[in-house]
């Protein structure tokens, strides 16, 4: 078996999150793939256009629901560019799941706290749905997201979803100057909106993803609320190919993002050796 | 010698320059220098063994060396047409370089055993040198040193490949780069290879396939040895780089002369003279568009 | 583990009994291009192996992990996409008289190739290929084979190993493959041959260990403390990133994979030789770098050879072979910085970094 011979999948719908960001669901082809199909929370995969190559991108769909997955990426360079060429009914191939994943079992009876920013909701949405899908299992759910302009929110619809249930705390945030005259949501960056939003971190997990910069800054805000390493969990990204260990080109020091990531508590991020 | 290690001393102890890259004794023969201790500057030495074109430090993408601060240069006449030619292309700024010429009696082909300088031993590229007696420099050190004897190895190798057919010539090149692996070692080591992204490195489009196959290798140094046209000097760094030993000097040198017969030109020692890549000229010959 | 004798004759006769049942038999040659060198190449005969002369220029790892190779086959349909699959079995082949230092280079990489997903494309080749190594007698002062903790005589990797003895060899059968190999072949080896091929070994043995002591085990653990220390910044000034040193080295396997249209509608998806020494190995489409300069990139060589590699699998990532040394067009001396490096812990044991 030749481990870098990806699954066929079809397009089954394409959603423009934003000007940029495009959200593809996929279907695979082979429908005795399909029903084996497994995956945890956080896990990647690599996604390829056949001639232009593979990128890899988190499975933004959460495992608890079956028959599909999907993705989300900006198209930057030239595999996500022909990414974007694709339309409905389209074949691309899909390597994974790989790496590791949120440890959901640790969370459950415990409350989430979710930040994101921009993109980085893509990961975070897979966690949240696959949380919200067990809703009983987990106490309280905060949800705080914010980018720069209301346009760039990814996930709009699903935004709105989670802004009407009752078992939900969601706090959305534009960067100042980027909301709209009928924006009802914070205007401040994220790490502000997480000091409104969060009072405690009382038995709480936090997941949260973005731009480094936003996590740089919001990193302080958890510690300060109390919030120990442990129990913050991110996802790295580095320029990878193989996916599964063996290219060498994800390595932090002694850590594959591949294989001893994409998800990191920021206990162990602190570890790392400062090249990435 | 002496002359020089007293001027790399004075221009570190008083602190004209903060490196001064030259040639060093090391455990394998010579090996480039960084010496940035007025102290050390003993070590430096020049003798047929010093085949390396030391201007590739010069690259300014070399944050590690351009860091270190203002540098002193040593060179011969060859390398000092490279270092010409980065100042013309404005990589390196001529008031933030010495430059410390060296007068040159030829080179060996590797830096690494001593031995008496021959007509078999002697560097190919030495056939013909005219910048015995370099003409860019702040310092020019050393004393005259005889004409090296004539390695004429490679002008009948390309007398060989002229007397070919073109079918033959093709599938000698195809054959010789049938070995490439890609790795582009001989750019790396090329003083005048300084492209931020390569050619070879544009994705969108691919200009030029990434797989060692023989489409691919044949488009790579190609291109990379006409980037080169009018731009080389002969170094050989991309030969003694190439871990596959590709013939890669064989090509250089044959667009050199080309470009020789062409523009009567080679890469000149004068920042200041344009070079054929970069200049439109009314009389340029234009029998090829038909 | 048993020891025969093998005449010169008798490996003639079972080259020649391999070629003849068409079993590929890989050995050093002299190069077609420059006969002063040695190249693995493939021999009809003995006669056209030069065994024993120089390590060859390029390490064995090309007949396992060639500079590129087809991962797939892809054809765009008006149903979607084919994809044809490459085998992943190979013939069998046998490689004879290759140098310890090489044949190690093999085991080393297994542990990443075999790391939790099993790379057939590689333990293909593996499984097809017998290999018969040869006491190293050709070892230069750039060699140090012994401070990897391997050696002229090494057994890593290898099927059999031959010791050149009087009229032939010792064969030091290692394996189950080796013995399957020599069945019909050789005689039983005399004490007095023993003993010759024992004083072959020690010999070689002491011609290369004063070139390096073994590496202490501490190092690892060192660089791993030490990845902001200083001397980074000026341990690889002369180094081009030109990655040859990468290309010739019997250990490095890092890689790339990339698509290639070979027609409008169909290509190949290929797995081609890369290096961490290259500055987009690590580059990010946002155009991110986290190894920026030649230091840093040269620190990533160190740091996976001496301390990434030994303590994720327990291997150093390094045969002592000393090609990247012979072959770096800046000088760097990998022994001799290695050397440095085991100096530096020693005297300042404790973190140093800025």
């Amino acid at each position: 078996m030749n481990i870098y011979q990806p699954h066929l999948m079809r397009i089954q719908e394409i959603t423009d999150e934003t000007a940029d960001t495009r959200t593809l669901k996929l279907e695979f082809k082979d429908p005795s793939v399909a029903e084996k199909f497994q995956f945890s929370a956080g896990q990647f995969g690599e996604y390829s256009v056949f001639g232009e190559g593979e990128s890899t991108f988190c499975i933004a769909s959460p495992p608890t629901r079956t028959g599909y997955i999907e993705c989300s990426f900006k198209a930057t360079g030239k595999v996500t560019q022909a990414l974007r060429r694709l339309s409905v009914g389209d074949t691309l191939g899909f390597r994974g799941p790989y790496g590791n994943h949120f440890p959901l079992e640790e969370m459950k009876g415990h409350s989430v706290v979710f930040i994101a920013g921009g993109i980085g909701l893509a990961p975070v949405r897979c966690v949240i749905w696959n949380v919200l899908d067990l809703r009983d299992q987990f106490k309280d759910v905060t949800i705080i997201y914010g980018a720069r302009t209301v346009d760039d929110l990814v996930y709009k619809r699903e935004l709105e979803e989670w802004a009407q249930r009752s078992d939900v705390k969601l706090c959305l945030a534009v960067d100042p100057g980027g909301e709209t005259p009928d924006w009802k949501g914070l205007v401040a960056r994220i790490p502000t909106a997480v000091e409104t939003a969060v009072t405690t971190a009382e038995d709480s997990f936090a997941v949260i993803c973005g731009p480094p910069i936003m996590i740089k800054f919001t990193l302080p805000v958890l510690a300060k609320l109390g919030f120990p390493g442990e129990r913050i969990y991110t996802t790295l990204e580095n320029r990878m190919k193989c996916g599964l260990g063996k290219c060498g080109r994800c390595n932090i020091g002694p850590t594959y993002v591949c294989k001893d990531g994409p998800v990191f508590t920021a206990a162990q991020i602190q570890e790392l050796p400062q090249e990435f | 010698m002496k002359e020089l290690q007293e001027l790399a001393h004075k221009l570190l102890s008083d602190g004209t320059v903060k490196v001064v890259i030259g040639y060093e004794e090391g455990p394998r023969g010579v090996r480039p220098a960084f010496i940035t201790d007025a102290a050390q500057a003993g070590t430096l030495i020049f003798d047929k063994r010093c085949v390396q074109n030391l201007a590739a430090y010069l690259n300014p993408r070399r944050k590690q060396i351009t860091q270190l601060g203002k540098a002193a240069i040593v060179v011969k006449g060859c390398d000092a047409r490279s270092v010409a030619g980065l100042i013309r292309e404005k990589q390196v700024e001529r008031d933030n370089l010495v430059i410390i010429a060296v007068r040159c009696g030829g080179v060996l082909e590797s830096p690494e055993a001593d031995r008496e300088l021959t007509s078999e031993t002697v560097s190919v590229r030495c056939a013909g040198c005219v910048d015995r007696e370099p003409k860019l420099y702040d310092y020019l050190t050393g004393e005259v040193l005889p004409e090296p004897p004539v390695n004429t190895r490679r002008t009948e190798q390309i007398a060989e490949l002229e007397k070919m057919s073109p079918a033959d010539r093709w599938k000698f090149w195809t054959g010789e780069l049938s070995r490439c692996i890609r790795c582009h070692a001989c750019r790396e080591a090329c003083p005048m290879c300084f492209c931020v992204q390569c050619t070879a490195e544009k994705t969108q489009p691919q200009w030029i396939d990434p797989s060692p196959t023989p489409r691919g290798n044949r488009a790579w140094q190609t291109m990379r040895v006409l980037h080169q046209a009018g731009r080389c000097v002969d170094c050989l760094e991309c030969e003694r780089a190439c871990p596959e030993h590709i013939p890669l000097g064989l090509l250089a040198r044959y667009v050199a002369d080309s470009v020789e017969r062409r523009f009567e030109y080679t890469a000149s020692e004068d920042p200041s003279v344009r070079a054929p890549l970069g200049v439109f000229r009314n009389d340029d010959g234009e029998e090829f568009i038909r | 583990m048993t020891q025969r004798f093998l005449s010169n004759a008798g490996l003639a006769a079972l080259v020649t009994e391999l070629v003849a049942a068409h079993t590929r038999v890989i050995a050093p040659a002299r190069a077609s291009d420059d006969p002063e060198q040695i190249d693995y190449v493939s021999i009809h005969k003995l006669e056209d192996a030069a065994i024993g002369v120089r390590l060859p220029r390029r390490s064995l790892k090309e007949l396992f992990l060639p500079p590129s190779e087809v991962l797939l086959y892809y054809r765009q349909t008006k149903d979607g996409v084919e994809i044809r699959e490459v085998p992943t079995k190979a013939p069998p082949q046998v490689i004879l008289g290759a140098t310890p230092c090489d044949v190690a280079g093999l085991e080393v990489v297994d542990k990443v190739m075999g790391w939790d997903y099993r790379d057939e494309l590689w333990f293909g080749r593996r499984e097809a290929t017998t290999i018969v190594s040869v006491l190293c007698t050709v070892m230069d002062s750039t060699c140090f084979c012994t401070a990897v903790g391997l050696g002229p005589d090494s057994f890593r990797g290898s099927d059999v190993l031959l010791v050149p003895v009087t009229g032939g060899y010792l064969a030091h059968v290692i394996t189950p493959k080796g013995e399957a190999l020599l069945q019909g072949h050789g005689a039983d080896a005399s004490e007095a041959m023993q003993a010759e091929a024992t004083a072959a070994q020690d010999e070689a043995r002491k011609k290369v260990e004063p070139n390096l002591a073994t590496i202490p085990a501490e190092l690892s653990g060192w660089l791993a403390k030490n990845f902001d220390n200083p001397v980074w910044k000026t341990i690889a000034l002369r180094c081009h990133g030109c990655g040859a040193c990468a290309a010739v080295c019997p250990t490095c396997h890092c890689f790339d994979i990339v698509d290639e249209h070979e027609g409008a509608d169909e290509g190949t998806r290929r797995r081609n030789w890369d290096s961490c020494q290259t500055e987009k190995f690590t580059l990010h489409a946002s155009g991110h770098n986290p190894r920026q300069t030649q230091s840093e990139r040269f620190r990533q060589r160190i740091q996976h050879k001496f301390s990434i590699y030994p303590s994720r699998f327990g291997e150093i990532l390094c045969t002592g072979c000393g090609r990247c040394s012979r072959s770096c067009p800046g000088g760097m001396d990998l022994p001799k910085i290695v050397g440095e490096l085991i100096a530096m812990s020693q005297a300042e044991p404790e973190v140093k970094n800025q």
